[in-house]
């Protein structure tokens, strides 16, 4: 008995020992599972670097928000930019600082030679439950090189809240006053048809499995699974396919200084229509539950190596990278992060 | 007399039958762990090795291991144990020894109810007693989770355990003038030691593949974590990630990791058969 109750001791010095020393500086950060290889690439790198470790688990964007906001974690990581009333939540003023771009594209499960291809309306049409058939008429006329067969649509959406649904439905709201009075834009929202898949995995899963299923998906979860991907007509009028090029066409358009702005349905002749930023979320007044100075000067130099040398990782794992407007609207965000009245970066 | 050999061919030939079925139901119900074992081994032995055991995770492209995931497993187990078992056992004596008391009745009921409350609620209870307050996630809030978990098994077995002692041997050493205190802790316990151990063991086989209680808790941790106050990471919690992710090889490493997860929990619980068969004292 004795023998346990020293074990138990000295374990207990031990840990309260190790906590003494830990000491180095370290960042935790939450949300987006859609950035995760990014982040997770990025933060390896800056470790080996400087020997700041940074920590961040892809727990989904809805959670990163709450996390953020919370102030449990030192950022959030969201799909979905925060709207007025979700940042008046927050204990102080939140800044958006957008880290790189990514597309949500259309895959689908079909016995055919070449590349489907999807008008807006013919979206609405199969999310809203109105086409049913693959050899649909309004199919048809777009896609006169297929031979396309008389099968059911199964449509998938997610199950879960997800910055892809709300990146998603804030494209059918555009384009579609129907979907916007029916069903709306929101991380969830009820479906009009269709079954759920968890996570981008499962979206991807139950398209793959189920013959006549059409799916969104992150580019990456299409494309790791060689799933096909159709191309989509943009506001122009140009069928575009998901590419990198094309993504980052999509953000040259008039983006506001917070940059909290949905890049979906772009005016760009050469851009994907279903793009979207993902922003990491952090306090711009960096001095609070005590932290230090010289966190807070890390923090900064860390989100600054993000938005700029680190954009080179963003292509192996097929992000596409800040274009050079989005870089400096970031740059200016980053500078207006202070501690004590006092700007961190200059 | 030939009524009488036919009754008994037809009796011997019921009992077969109901050997057999009961025989082929016991396998049947055998066959799904068996083709998780399989499943697990065929899938995850390939990705274990030295390299996998010993290194920190990678980012996606480069083979990196588990380290901290086991090292994070052990270390909330340990913790998560400090603060379950002394609890525990004082509560399995108390509800045991003082079973007519209306106070113990009550918290031996209670502990049943605990049993049934799920796991991510106890999460969630844990993020919102220590991680909010303390504005940080922890390996002490994960520990804190898993030990809430660990309690009703600890007290049920301990209670259980202890009503085997037989009476007359707490009689014999009250009866010697041993405090009732001495009595406890040097007759009772040793005598019910078996199976209290075994108790504590398959709670903490139990808690350690728990995945939900410990995601907005102890979090997530890609690096080593020695500190009580900081995110850790644990196998469930890494399984989780990587089988939900769209790369490949940490898919495999999932697998990996499982096998790694069950070789743990299988290696507890053949302890624990060791020790019941061991220490147990028979009257």
């Amino acid at each position: 008995m004795n023998k346990v109750l020293k074990g138990v001791f000295i374990l207990a010095l031990l840990l309260i020992y190790t906590t003494g020393f830990a000491k180095s500086i370290s960042f935790v950060g939450a949300g987006s599972t859609f950035a995760y290889p990014l982040y997770s690439k990025m933060f390896n790198v800056y470790h080996n670097k400087t020997g700041i470790k940074v920590n961040y688990q892809a727990v989904g964007s809805g959670a990163g928000q709450r996390q953020i906001i919370a102030r449990a974690i030192d950022f959030g990581a969201s799909d979905a930019f925060m709207s007025d009333a979700q940042m008046s939540k927050a204990p102080a003023k939140l800044l958006h600082i957008p880290i790189a771009l990514g597309a949500v594209v259309m895959t689908y499960n079909l016995n055919i030679k070449g590349k489907l291809r999807l008008t807006p309306a013919i979206i609405t049409g199969i999310y809203l439950g109105k086409i049913k058939k693959w050899n649909d008429k309004q199919i048809k006329s777009v896609n006169p090189h297929l031979n396309l067969p008389a099968e059911n649509i199964v449509v998938v959406h997610r199950s879960d809240g997800s910055g892809t649904t709300f990146i998603f439905t804030d494209y059918l709201s555009k384009v579609s006053k129907q979907w916007r009075k029916k069903v709306g834009r929101d991380t969830s929202v009820g479906w009009p048809v269709g079954i759920g898949g968890k996570g981008n995995a499962g979206v991807a899963g139950l398209v793959k499995q189920i013959p006549g299923a059409i799916g969104y998906v992150e580019l990456i979860y299409a494309s790791s699974n060689n799933m096909p991907m159709a191309y989509l007509q943009n506001s122009y009028g140009n069928f575009i396919y998901p590419s990198l090029d094309s993504v980052t066409a999509a953000a040259n358009t008039k983006i506001p200084d917070d940059t909290r702005v949905s890049l979906t349905d772009t005016p760009a002749p050469t851009g994907y229509p279903i793009a979207g930023m993902t922003w990491l979320l952090v306090y711009q007044q960096q001095h609070y539950l005590g932290r230090s100075k010289a966190k807070a000067e890390a923090f900064a130099k860390l989100i600054w190596w993000m938005t700029h040398d680190a954009q080179r990782y963003t292509k192996p794992l097929e992000y596409s990278p800040l274009p050079k407007n989005v870089v400096k609207l970031a740059e200016n965000i980053l500078k207006s992060m202070t501690y004590d009245g006092k700007a961190i970066i200059r | 007399m030939n009524d009488m050999v036919k009754k008994l061919k037809l009796r011997q030939i019921q009992d077969k039958l109901f050997t057999a079925i009961i025989g082929i139901f016991s396998i049947a119900m055998l066959l799904p762990l068996f083709f998780i074992l399989f499943y697990i081994i065929k899938n995850g032995a390939a990705a274990i090795n030295w390299h996998f055991i010993t290194s920190l995770p990678k980012p996606v492209g480069q083979t990196g291991g588990i380290s901290n995931a086991i090292v994070g497993t052990i270390e909330l187990i340990g913790i998560a144990s400090l603060i379950a078992i002394p609890l525990a056992l004082f509560t399995g004596i108390y509800i045991k020894e003082f079973e007519k008391n209306k106070l113990a009745a009550a918290v031996s009921s209670l502990t049943d109810l605990l049993q049934g409350v799920p796991s991510i609620v106890i999460g969630i209870v844990c993020y919102l007693w220590i991680v909010l307050p303390l504005k940080s996630f922890s390996l002490l809030s994960g520990a804190v989770a898993l030990a809430i978990m660990m309690l009703p098994m600890i007290i049920k077995s301990t209670y259980h355990s202890l009503r085997l002692v037989p009476e007359s041997l707490k009689e014999a050493s009250l009866a010697l003038g041993t405090p009732y205190y001495r009595t406890v802790i040097k007759v009772m316990l040793p005598a019910a030691a078996s199976g209290i151990l075994t108790g504590i063991i398959l709670s903490v086989s139990r808690v350690a593949g728990e995945t939900a209680p410990l995601l907005f808790t102890a979090f997530g941790n890609p690096f080593m974590n020695f500190s009580i106050d900081k995110p850790v990471n644990s196998l469930p919690l890494l399984i989780f990630n990587y089988a939900t992710s769209p790369f490949s090889d940490w898919q495999k490493q999932a697998w990996g990791a499982s096998l790694i997860l069950i070789i743990m929990i299988s290696v507890l619980n053949i302890i624990s058969k060791f020790m019941e068969h061991k220490w147990k004292t028979t009257y």
